[in-house]
Parts: C-alpha cells; structure tokens; sequence
C-alpha cells in the first residue's frame, strides 16, 4: 500500500507487520502523553520527586539522551570535517538518532520544568552565568540544526523528492553539510561540556564540585570526552539492532569496526582522565569540604556505583573496544558498546541522583526515591517515541546507502538470503 | 494533482512564515506567560487599609498580650506585644497560630444547631438562637418543676476564676444544681497543696523570674508550662547572660524534654517517685542543718515532734524524713545516685533565691497531691515562702461581687443534694469537682442522674484519660448542649449546639493567668466582627436565664455578657490600686518588693475601663512579703508542714468506720501521723506487670496543641516526621528498650494497656528513659476537620485511670502497657 | 572610591543562639503567616511541604540520662556567596548588592530547580502543588506579600516586605537610614526566647555584628564558601562539632 513511499531498491516489510510494531510503541507513546497530561494539568505532585530530589528520572534521562546523541555531532565532525568517507554509510541514521534524542530530551524537559508555559523566560530573562542557560540555547539551536539535516533526509523520500523544490532544497543542503556539521559540532562541543559544568559549578555540592582548572576545562571536556566515546557506541548499537530487527545486512563490518574502534580509544582516555580527576576531587574538594572519600559512599549509592562506572561499565569495554582482536569478534563488540553507554547512563545518573542525596549538612537525612508510573511513563514514552520515528525513517527514508549494495533484489519468488522481517512474510 | 499539492504546500509554507513573522504567535506565547502568573484559582489576596487592635489571646489561660494586623476587616498576622506585662512580646506557637482557629472554616459551627436523628449520626439541622435558647429553657424550666433542678449539670473549661467561668456556675447556683464541673487541671492540685500546707485559696504564684536556683520536678517549664508567653520571657532572663547570675536550672523527670535539654542538670527519676525524691532531698537539707531555721521556727508547724490537746505525741516531718528518706534508701526509689541527691540538696539549700516547683509538662492535667506537698515542703524547708524569687502567698483580684443569687426553694433544695461525682464530700474533702467519677456516677446509676449536660469550651471526649469511658456514659445523659464553636468529639455528641464566637471575635476575661506571681486581670476584645451565625456564650447565658425567667432571671439582670463583666471590674476601680498600662522598661518582677504603687490615673470608672480594653490589662506590680497573717490561714496560722486539714477531713472520713478502713478509701497507704505530712505514696497500677511490663506516659508538647482548642495546621507544620509521618503517630523508645523488641526506627507496634490498645510508630530516642515510653498528646482526633481527623492516635484512649490518694484525680502517667511488634 | 561605597552597603544578617532556641515553632509559624505559605493537608511530608523556616533537630548521641538535644532553626542563609543565584536560568533569583538578600521572582521562575540543586541548605521549596489553605483560611492572607503558584521555588526573603515597608516609612519622614530595630523579620521578632537577633552585619552599632564576633559563633557549611549571612551561637562543643564538616581531630572545643 505504502509502497511508493518505500525508498528505491530496499525492500521493506508488510504493513500488517509494520502496523502491530508500531502500535505497539505508540502505546509507550500514548502512556507518556496521559503521564505528561497529568503533570501540566495536576502538577509535579504527580511524580515522586521532591525537595531533596529536586532532579530525578527525568534529568537522568534527558543527560544520558544528550549524551548519546552526541554520535550525530561527532560522526558528521569526522566524516564532514575530518574526512572520514567509511562513515557516510551512517550519517543518516545517525542524524535520525540525533534528532530523536535531542527533541525527546527537550519535550521531557518541558514537562519537567514547574511552568512549561514560561519555559522561553530562559531566553528572554537569560542569565549568562547560569550553565543551564548556555545548554538550554545551545541544544535549542543545535535541536535546529538537526531539524534541517533531519528535513533534508525527509525530502529524499521517494515521493517528496518528486516535488522540484524540496529536491532543490534537499540538494542545496547536501552541500552544505559541512557547515552544519562545523555548527553542530560546535553548538554540541559547549553545550555537552557545559551539562557537566552544570554540576561541577555546584560549589556547595561538594560530589559535583570541581575547582578551577577541574571545572574548566576539565569537566568540561570530561563531559565531551564522554559523550563522544558514548554517541559512535550509541550509532552502532542503534544500527546493529535495525539490522537485527530487518534481518538485513545494512551497514558493512567495517564501518562498525570503525565505530567501535572510535569509541573505545575516546572511552579510554576518558577513562584516565576520569580516573585522573576523581583522585585530585578526593584529594582536593572532598577533604576541603570536611568530609572523606567514605562519606559519599554511603546508603544505597555505595562505592558499587563507582566501580560499576568506573571499573566495569569503563575500564573493561575500553579494552574491548580498543583491542582490534577483541572487537572483531561480533558479540564483545555489540557488548563493549553497550557496556560504554551504560557507563555514560551511570555517570549522568551519578552526578544527579549521587549529587542531590548526598546529605551535606551533617544532621541531614538521607532521603531514597523512586519514580513514579508517570515518571517511567514519560521516561519510557522517550524510547518509544525514538523507536517509531526511527521505524518510519528507516521504512520511508533511503537511511543506508549501503543497504542496496548489501542487499541486491532478489528474482520474485525466491527466498531472500537473510533472515528476519522479510524472509518471514 | 502535482499542481494542487505543489500549491497547497507553498501555501502552508508561506502560511507557516507569514504567521511567524507577524504578532499574533508571540503575543500569544506572551499572553499565556502572563496567564501562568494570574491563574484564577491562587488566592490573591484583598488590599485594604493596614490597622492594629491590641487584645489578649485567650486560647489558654496563660493571657499573651496580643496584637493583631488587619487589612481592611480581615486579621492577618498576631504577634506578641512587648507593652503587656505577662508575655515579653513572644507568644506560643498555638497563638501565633490563632487566625486558623479564626478562619479555618471546617472546624467550625456557623450557626445553632439541633440534632436530627440518632445522635452520633451527625445530622445536624440550623435553628435560631430564639429557637436553640427557648428550647434549653424549656428543658431547665421542666427540671425545676419537677423539682429536680440537680439533673442539670455543666461541664466549663473555662478559667475557674474567669467572668465566663463564674456565670455558668452562677446560672446552675440560680437553678439549683450543685453539678457544676470545671474541667481539671495542675492548677487544681496547686490549690489543694497550698491549702494544706497554707490555708490560702488564691492563685499559686511563683516568682521564677527572681529565682537563681529553680528545682522543677517535671514541670516543662519551655515545653509550654504555665503562661508560655510568660516562661519564654523568663527563659530569655535566665539564659540572658550565660556568665552572670544565671539562674541554674536542675529539670526532673525521666524524658529528655526541651527545658531538660536546656538544664544545667538533669535528673531522671523512675516515673512517679517524684515525691521521694523531693523528700530525699529534704532529708539532707534537715539532716545537714542547712533549713532556714528562723522561718521554721516563726512559721511553720509540724516540723518537730509536738502534742496534740489529748496529750498525743505527733512525729513531726523532720523526723519522718530523717527516719524514711536517705538518700540511699530514696536512691532504690528513684534510681537517682545518692551523691546526687546529696549535692542538688546542697546547692539548692544554699542557693540565694532556690524555688522547688511540683507539676508534670505543660500542667494541662492535674498532678499527685502528696507530691506536690512534698515539693512545696522543700520551698518551706529553705524558707522560700512568701519571698522574692520563691512562691508567693496571693490574695485574690479585688474584682467586685455580683449582687446576691436570689434563690428560691426549688434551687434550695437541689442544692442541697450531694454533688455526682462526690467532689467537697468527705470522701473527696478537698476537691473542686471530679469529672472522672462524675463518668463513674453516670455509668453506675440505671438511668443518668444527668438530664441536661451543659459542656462549655472543654472537649472533654477527648481530652481527660480513659476518654472512651466519658464517651460511653455520655450516652446515657438525655439531653448535652454544646456551647464549642469548634466541631469537635464532644460537640459532635450534642443534641444542641449554641456556638461560642472564637477568641478573636469576643470579649472575656482572664482573671489571673497561671502562675504570675502579682495579680493581674487580663481583658480580650473583639478584633474582627463575628465572621457566623455564633453568640458569646456569656450572652446565651445571660438570655437563658432570662428565659428561665423567675428567680433565675432575677439574678441575670444584665442586658449582655459585657454588662456583668465590667460589673465585675469595677471592683478593681474601687480598690484605688493597680495600672492598667506597661512599659517593658519596667518589667513588673523587678519591682515587687518595693512600695505598693497605687494609682490614681483614672478620674472615673469610664476613663479606667475604655483604659482597660485598649491595653488588655489591669495589675497590681507588688506584692506584700512580710505579710505572714495573709500567707497562712491554716488552722495553725502557720505554715502546716502537718496539716490540720487533713486531720479534720480524716476525722469526718472515718465517722463510723474504721480510721485503717478510712484510709484505705482514701487510697492512702501510709499509716501514723505520716498521713498528714508530705510523704511519697506508691501509686502502683492495678494491671499486672508481667503482662504489661512497660510504663507509657503521655507528654505535652508546646507545639502541639492538646487541650480543648485543638492543634491547627499550622502546628502541623512544625512537628518532625519522626513524631508524626503522614496518620502515624510515632513513640518514643529508649533504643535498649527497642532492640529487645526487635524494633527498629519507624517500626509499627501496638500498645496494649487494659484500657484498650493504640497502633503508634517508634522513634529511637536516646532521651527517652529505658522501659518507658513516651507517648505525645494532642493528636488522634475524631473530630475537627480532614488536617486532624483520623492523623495519630489519642493517647488518652488507653490510659489507665489510678485515683490519687486524697485528691482523687486520676493519675495519667502510669499506665502499663505491652508492645507487641506488628 | 569604589571600595569604600561597598564596605558602606547594607548587608542583613542574623544571629541565632541556639543555647537560647527552645524549639518551641513560633518562628516557623510566624513565617508562615506572614508570608503566605500554604498548609498542605499533610504537613508531616517535610520533602514536599513548604517551610521557608525549617527546624532541625540534633542530639548529643549520648546514652540515656545524658542526652541532650537542641535545635536549629533554619531560615535562607542569605548567602553572600549564594550558590543559587548565579545557577537561575532565567534571572528569577538573585542577591541585592545593597541588602545583601537573596530575592525570589516567583512569576518569572520557570520551576527548573536548578537552584534547589545548588542549595545545599535546603532552603529553598519547590511548589509541587498549588498552594492550599485550609477552608477559609485565605482570608488572614496578607496582600504585602505575593501569592505564588504551583510549579515555582519560593524561599526566605528575610521578610523583604517589612523592608520595604520601614523604608516608606523612614523616607516619608525624610530618613535615609533605618534603625536597628525598625526592620525585623517576622521570624525574629516573634521569637519568644529572642534567640534571633536580626540587623546589619557591617553596622557595628547593631548587637547582631557584636553578637557574630563571638567565640562561639559558627556558620552552616562554613567551609563551603557559601558564605552565609546567618549565624549560630553555642557554647556547646557538640553542637558546633555536629553543624559541620569536619575531617578526623580537625574541630577544637572550645570546652
């Protein structure tokens, strides 16, 4: 039915399979909506948050999500910038996930802020000292940018490409990718340092809190550090389940090689950094504050947690990333990227939950949270919302260049090569 | 096709810019943003002109001096007034937080109510006043033609010297009913201790703020005891200077209170040996000779052996003390260590200006009589009687006596019937009136000797121990009237309403507050218009009798409540004594012992009353001290360390019995002339302690509001979510106590006493004294609105009512439980 | 020149004795009266209720009969540092170089809670719901303060309206300078201990810049260089000792 939608040369699956799929994450979607209708209409007493967890789940989110779009920025840096043409063969799904994670950050964001309504007071009453006044222009305008990288992978749809003035925009844009990617790399370089500046400022905050040269530049490009050693994994997880999914060969090995080699030479010397400043904050902010390296680690967030991002979810997919022997093999590739970005994930979620809970005042308690259905509606409602569009963009977009040249059309009536979706119709 | 589509898109392209480029977008974003900051259902609240009204806040009667902000005819802000001798410009939080008694609306009766349908079915239907007080009148008017005027009876939580107070029992004196109860307090057991061992029937008043050495036996001096206003004022002159002439403070009881806390010494004695302690001390105060021997000797009686007329030998106290209260023995009573005993007896003796006070937390509720006597044989002992910085024997306000009751034969005779619940009766010789055996009486006659109950500003449903036990017999008095302007437990049980004003919309008095140590009548006013369909009870009253008619309204002869009132007053006019307005410069306590300041600013009774409501106060700033003949009017005319009194009542008691089986009565375990001395009684609980093998005691938090006016939201706000946590009421468990019940903070546990059982919460206390546990008042409503209703428990529930020896007031702070982990 | 004009600027500040603090609440009432703040039903829920003056409880930790405990009162520090300020995106908060007092904007606070994150005093509340009263109590609301919605942060404004109010005042009676005891916060003066002494910390004149010289005197978070313009007095070691942080053998008594 949709077949004049479907990108030349691809082969797609039937919409009575592509339906139920999509019902099925437009039910997350739709659990989202009712979630954030409750909240703009009944307030945030409809999330466990409270004066303690002034952030929550949804802060959490919206770092890991920024964090892991930072592929996007990153790949176009190397392939518009640097050159590297392998990586033309992810570019699109990468400017898709990039898009899907920054404007599924900024909708949680609007329901997490007290008066969505006067949201723009940000830009209009800006406060240049405020880290969040610089994120929130920066990924409000990179989130523009994207828009138009993003529209112009709309216009290469079959049908909207017939009409001559798309074509003409769409043509005009591929030209100008370049200096997109110039503007996105440096909108995503101050906005992702400056998401980490956002806590390290936090002088009074003493887990957050670094000191002069550890908070600029160096939390700063901690920050970048591990966005970008995050986003490559990130692109390549996203790519390798489409093909999973597809059953469709769309990417070659290599580009995922590449990817992964990227990510875990990033992840690795993000992780010395890492380690380099978390013993000067020990050393430095932490008994300058009266307190000992212990006192963080107490209560549920115990010192398990920085093993976990340090040790485990760091130290161990660098390796795997960095060794060409160990990254060959498919599924200690698959598991290294996804082992990175649950590092990421833990260290967004360190420095906001680990941040806030830390009773600073000595006669403080030591409050514990857990979100609400709400919270995880609208949380989830991200996934899903990402899910869909990348199903339509995949389903509807010419998304890999390389998949007609992996995937040659078959003579009708013979078994396709590869398994899933279409060999099960 | 193409065409059409290639159109429409240009067209929703250039739709889409031109409507950005022009107003109508940002305009709108704008506007929402504004609509954001006016949302129609946040209150704004009215502008109106800014104005002061001075009164005194009447919600206890410790009599703040107040002063109430308003913007146009709504009140705003109360704060304290530094031009009021009481109060030193603070107030307790129950009275900062008096506009919700005010405005809150879901605690209050707008209107007259009748009950429709059973009662407790809380239908309720709106009468008129004419209608509410003819129906009452009819009910009185049909108990004195039957002749049985002593079927009306009234329960009145008002002050008991108060105008209010002396109307209502004015009214059932005009209709003949002996069966006026006041609701009970400390100040009760004050009364009674002071007129054994002095003979005086005015207020009890301690000079605290001229005391250096201050012995509290329990009493939560900063926990709201006394005129809280007034205790935090003389806190701040304690702690005023922490080098100089601090007063030292040594706090006993067995919970780390705030006025423990802030101590310079704590003691912890096992609840309710008290008395032993306080005698223990006087052993070593006798023993060492450090007794003040001149006014032992001048004024004092009982203190050495001596004979009776039949030629009887009588032990005297020192050597009853001497005999019964070392230090070690009273070391295995109280637990306290013996070298303790000693140096507090010492310091406390030596002392320049010590005083020894008897009471029990904010002294809402009374105390143990023989206790109390022992602590006030201390103050005697050290010769602090009548003397600065000690206890000060008062006579009462000069106000004037209303004209005679005219009583007819009907009031005669129902007079003459014996009160129900045997209060002034030889079995309860000293007691104003007894509300728990008035509960007793009632559950044990077939049918209610109450016909009409009469329940103003008290809610004793809830707040006198064994509360259920009131409640049950209430079922069975025909007919309760309610005059609260509160819903609360017992005006729900009412088949009549006449709702009061609140404190802020009604004149009354205070005659007296606790404790102040000079006499002082404190006047409120009406700061905002009644904002219902409510009457001043004092009004109803009046208009009642009236309606009574005959003899009854004869002795009513006012038009209004304000009328009798300034009758009342013009007693203090006509003593030539007395000032009616304060300068902080010159704290009254500071010039008690100079000459009788006498007044003559007032150039008629008019100038002096207009004086009166605008400054809220009239007092006398001295005090005569050497005045022996006024402190002592005992049999003796001496200060009774052994008192006549009792004897006498003893005598009458045991007319026709045994004098053992008198005593035993009585509740006294004692035998010998120890009777009559202050002595330390054993009050020991019927329940057995093996099955309930802990102590709960109730306490009185000064931020938690638990007598008749019940805690508004505001306190709510300053409780810690380790006392109550959403309808949680926790305890407090000294955590040895805890961990041999395997409990940890936050553990749900029931207490179980005979009475009934209470599901609370536990809080780890380390204050808390071991096997103890500490309960706190003032929660557990069923009554008032969702911010009370159904959050906590009331402890009064499950307290077990142990009667005092001699008194007969139900002791609350010893009730045996269990805990059972749940 | 400039200098010497800033050493002459205003900087309001308290000293609370908490030897003296009975914790008796009626500062915390006296706060929520003036100021307008809603009552929840549930007031027990200290995470989400709103109290711009809190009360904070500490005990010695020493066994039964030895325990004591005290109270800290807890209003907005005021910070001279304030970690708040500079974090507000949207310019809703900020300090008066003049007052040296921490304003909130409620209507033009976006309810991000940035500053919540910063502060590690909890002093500031976030309305999580719309602001309640109790049936019929919007009536004792005072129009000198502003009425805030759901979804903002509301804090401790050291009762900024009485400061305007004595500034009408003094400048209709053709004064430039106010008195010590002619703006107080509503905390303060209803304090029945007068545990809070509230002025001017550069004006040596007023008993708080006396009081502050104290040896006893200590700050909430001293060493985080917030620099708070309230503070506390004890003479108790372990109060102090308990107020902050402290490495192993770092705090000295003062016996």
């Amino acid at each position: 039915m949709d077949l004049a939608l479907i990108p030349n040369g691809a082969q797609r699956c039937s919409l009575k399979r592509f339906l139920p799929w999509m019902l099925v994450w437009s039910l997350v979607v739709a659990w989202g909506l009712v979630s954030a209708f409750l909240c703009f209409y009944k307030g945030l007493n409809q999330t466990n948050m409270n004066h303690y967890f002034a952030f929550g789940l949804w802060i959490v989110f919206d770092l890991s999500l920024i964090a892991l779009g930072a592929g996007t920025f990153f790949t176009g840096f190397l392939t518009h910038i640097m050159g590297k043409d392998e990586l033309k063969a992810i570019m699109n799904p990468a400017v898709v996930i990039g898009f899907i994670c920054y404007s599924a950050a900024i909708a949680v964001l609007v329901v997490d802020i007290g008066q969505p309504l006067r949201g723009w007071f940000i830009f209009w009453h800006a406060n240049v000292h405020s880290m969040l006044t610089e994120v929130s222009f920066c990924i409000t305008a990179y989130l523009g940018v994207l828009t138009i990288e993003y529209l112009a992978l709309i216009f290469s749809n079959r049908k909207l490409n017939e009409i001559r003035e798309f074509t003409i925009f769409g043509n005009n844009l591929q030209h100008m990718m370049a200096f997109f990617a110039a503007a996105g790399t440096f909108l995503s370089f101050f906005h992702q340092g400056s998401l980490g500046g956002m806590f390290g400022v936090l002088f009074a905050r003493p887990f957050a809190f670094r000191e002069g040269f550890l908070i600029w530049p160096w939390t700063f490009f901690l920050f970048i550090l591990s966005s970008i050693a995050a986003g490559p994994s990130f692109t390549l997880l996203c790519v390798w389940i489409t093909q999973r999914v597809t059953g469709k060969e769309l990417v070659k090995r290599k580009v995922f090689d590449m990817l992964g080699k990227i990510s875990g030479w990033l992840l690795g010397s993000y992780m010395i950094l890492k380690i380099l400043d978390t013993i000067s904050w020990a050393y430095g902010v932490v008994p300058r504050a009266g307190l000992s390296f212990r006192d963080f680690y107490e209560g549920p967030y115990g010192i398990w947690l920085m093993i976990a991002e340090i040790g485990i979810f760091g130290i161990i997919p660098a390796i795997i990333l960095i060794s060409p022997r160990l990254r060959k093999k498919n599924g200690l590739l698959i598991i290294g990227a996804l082992m990175n970005i649950i590092g990421i994930v833990l260290n967004r979620f360190a420095f906001t939950i680990q941040t806030l809970t830390i009773p600073v005042m000595p006669f403080d308690a030591f409050m514990s949270y857990f979100p609400t259905w709400q919270e995880w509606g609208i949380a989830l409602s991200a996934v899903g919302y990402g899910i869909l569009l990348f199903s339509l963009s995949y389903r509807y977009l010419p998304l890999f260049p390389q998949e007609a040249e992996l995937n040659p059309v078959k003579v009708l009536g013979k078994a396709v090569t590869d398994s899933g979706l279409v060999q099960k119709r | 096709m193409e065409f059409r589509r290639r159109n429409f898109i240009k067209f929703a392209v250039g739709g889409l810019g031109g409507t950005l480029l022009s107003p109508l977008p940002w305009k709108l974003i704008d506007d929402i943003a504004i609509w954001t900051q006016n949302w129609p259902w946040v209150s704004v609240p009215a502008r109106g002109r800014f104005s002061t009204t001075n009164t005194v806040c009447t919600l206890c009667p410790g009599a703040c001096g107040i002063e109430v902000g308003k913007v146009g005819s709504r009140a705003v802000k109360i704060e304290g007034r530094d031009d009021y001798p009481v109060n030193w410009g603070g107030i307790c939080p129950l009275g900062m937080a008096g506009l919700q008694i005010l405005y809150n609306e879901g605690i209050r009766w707008k209107a007259p109510m009748k009950g429709i349908g059973p009662r407790g079915s809380k239908e309720w239907k709106e009468i008129s006043w004419a209608e509410a007080i003819h129906e009452l009148a009819t009910r009185i008017k049909r108990l004195r033609d039957r002749g049985e005027p002593e079927k009306l009876a009234a329960i009145d939580g008002n002050q008991s010297r108060s105008t209010m107070a002396v109307l209502i029992k004015r009214l059932l004196d005009a209709v003949g009913s002996p069966n006026y109860l006041s609701m009970p307090t400390q100040e009760d057991t004050h009364a009674m201790a002071t007129f054994l061992m002095q003979g005086t029937k005015g207020p009890v008043a301690f000079d605290l703020e001229n005391s250096d050495f201050v012995l509290s036996f329990g009493c939560g001096l900063l926990d709201g005891w006394g005129a809280p206003g007034r205790m935090l004022g003389v806190w701040r002159e304690w702690a005023k200077d922490s080098s100089r002439n601090r007063a030292y403070l040594v706090q006993i009881e067995p919970r780390a209170s705030n006025t423990a806390s802030k101590a310079d010494q704590w003691l912890a004695p096992l609840p309710g040996t008290e008395a032993a302690l306080a005698l223990g001390i006087a052993h070593v105060i006798i023993k060492e000779e450090l007794y003040k021997k001149e006014f032992i000797e001048d004024h004092t009686f009982g203190f050495t052996n001596w004979f009776g007329a039949n030629g009887v030998e009588h032990e005297g106290f020192s050597g009853i003390v001497l005999e019964k209260y070392a230090p070690q023995r009273v070391e295995d009573i109280t637990g306290i260590k013996t070298s303790v005993i000693i140096e507090v007896a010492r310091q406390f003796a030596l002392a320049r200006a010590p005083i020894a006070l008897a009471g029990r937390g904010k002294g809402m509720l009374p105390g143990s009589l023989y206790e109390f006597m022992a602590v006030h044989a201390l103050n005697a002992l050290v010769g602090r009687v009548n003397k600065e910085g000690g206890v000060l024997v008062t006579n009462d306000i000069p106000l004037a006596q209303w004209s005679d009751l005219a009583y007819d034969p009907v009031a005669i005779g129902g007079l003459k019937k014996e009160r129900v619940d045997r209060a002034g009766t030889p079995r309860y010789p000293f007691t104003k009136s007894l509300i728990h055996k008035f509960t007793e009486a009632i559950h044990e006659s077939p049918r209610s000797p109450v016909d009409t109950l009469l329940i103003c500003s008290a809610n004793p449903a809830y707040t006198i121990p064994d509360s259920q036990r009131f409640i049950e017999a209430m079922a069975k008095v025909p007919c309760i009237v309610s005059f609260s302007p509160f819903m609360d437990e017992t005006s729900l049980m009412a088949d009549l309403i006449l709702p009061d004003h609140t404190h802020l919309e009604k004149m009354v008095d205070i005659v007296w507050p606790t404790g102040i140590q000079y006499p002082l009548y404190a006047l409120s006013r009406p700061v905002v218009g009644p904002l219902y369909r409510t009457r001043h009870s004092g009004d109803v009253i009046i208009s009642l009798a009236k309606r009574i008619g005959g003899p009854v309204a004869g002795s009513f002869q006012w038009t209004c409540f304000e009328e009798a009132l300034k009758e009342r007053v013009r007693g203090l006019y006509d003593s030539g004594k007395g000032k009616t307005s304060y300068s902080e410069s010159e704290p009254v306590w500071r010039g008690l012992a100079t000459e009788v300041r006498l007044s003559s600013a007032y150039s008629s009774f008019k100038s002096m009353w207009e004086d009166l409501k605008e400054n809220g106060c009239w007092y006398m700033p001295s005090h005569a001290f050497g005045k022996w003949s006024d402190a002592f009017q005992t049999p003796s005319k001496k200060f009774e360390f052994f008192s006549t009194n009792i004897e006498g009542a003893l005598k009458a008691h045991s007319k026709g019995k045994s004098f053992d089986d008198a005593l035993l009565h009585l509740g006294i375990s004692s035998k010998g002339d120890e009777v009559y001395l202050p002595h330390y009684e054993e009050i020991r609980s019927r329940a057995d302690e093996r099955e309930y093998p802990l102590v709960l005691i109730p306490i009185e938090l000064i931020n938690l509001a638990s007598g008749w006016i019940a805690n508004s939201p505001f306190l709510q706000k300053t409780l810690f979510d380790h006392q109550l946590k959403r309808d949680d009421l926790f305890v407090e468990v000294n955590p040895k106590t805890a961990s041999k019940y395997g409990l940890e903070e936050g553990s749900k546990v029931a207490l179980r006493s005979p009475q009934g059982e209470l599901k609370v919460r536990v809080h780890l206390f380390d204050g808390a004294m071991p096997d103890v546990i500490f309960i706190p008042f003032g929660l557990g409503h069923t009554a008032y609105d969702r911010y009370l209703r159904g959050r906590g428990v009331n402890p009064n529930e499950i307290i077990d009512q142990i009667e005092d020896p001699l008194g007969g007031h139900p002791v609350w702070w010893n009730t045996r439980v269990k805990m059972i982990k749940i | 020149m400039k200098n010497q004009e800033h050493t002459k600027a205003t900087r309001y500040g308290m000293a609370i004795d908490l030897d003296k603090c009975t914790g008796c609440g009626v500062c915390v009432i006296a706060c929520a009266s003036e100021n307008n703040v809603p009552v929840m039903y549930d007031e027990s829920d200290k995470t989400r209720n709103i109290s711009w003056m809190q009360v904070y409880i500490l005990t010695n930790g020493s066994q039964f009969p030895h325990t004591k405990v005290i109270y800290i009162p807890r209003p907005c520090m005021q910070c001279d540092n304030p970690p708040c300020v500079p974090v507000c995106p949207a310019t809703a908060t900020r300090k008066d170089p003049n007052t040296g007092i921490v304003s909130q904007i409620y209507a033009r606070c976006v309810g991000c809670r940035y500053c919540m994150a910063a502060c590690p005093y909890h002093a500031r509340d976030f309305n999580w719901f719309d602001p309640h009263f109790p049936e019929g109590t919007d009536r004792y609301l005072s129009p000198e303060v502003s009425p805030r919605t759901r979804g903002v942060v509301e804090k401790c404004t050291f009762c900024h309206h009485r400061l305007m109010r004595a500034r009408t005042r003094a400048y209709r009676e053709g004064r430039r300078d106010l008195r010590e005891d002619e703006y107080i916060p509503a905390c303060a003066q209803a304090c029945p201990a007068k545990a809070i002494t509230f002025g001017d910390l550069n004006n040596p004149g007023h008993t708080v810049s006396r009081l502050i010289k104290s040896p006893y005197v200590f700050r909430l978070l001293g060493r985080l260089g917030t620099e708070p313009k309230v503070y506390y007095i004890s003479s108790e070691d372990w109060v102090r000792r308990m107020a902050d942080n402290y490495l192993p053998g770092e705090f000295k008594g003062r016996g």
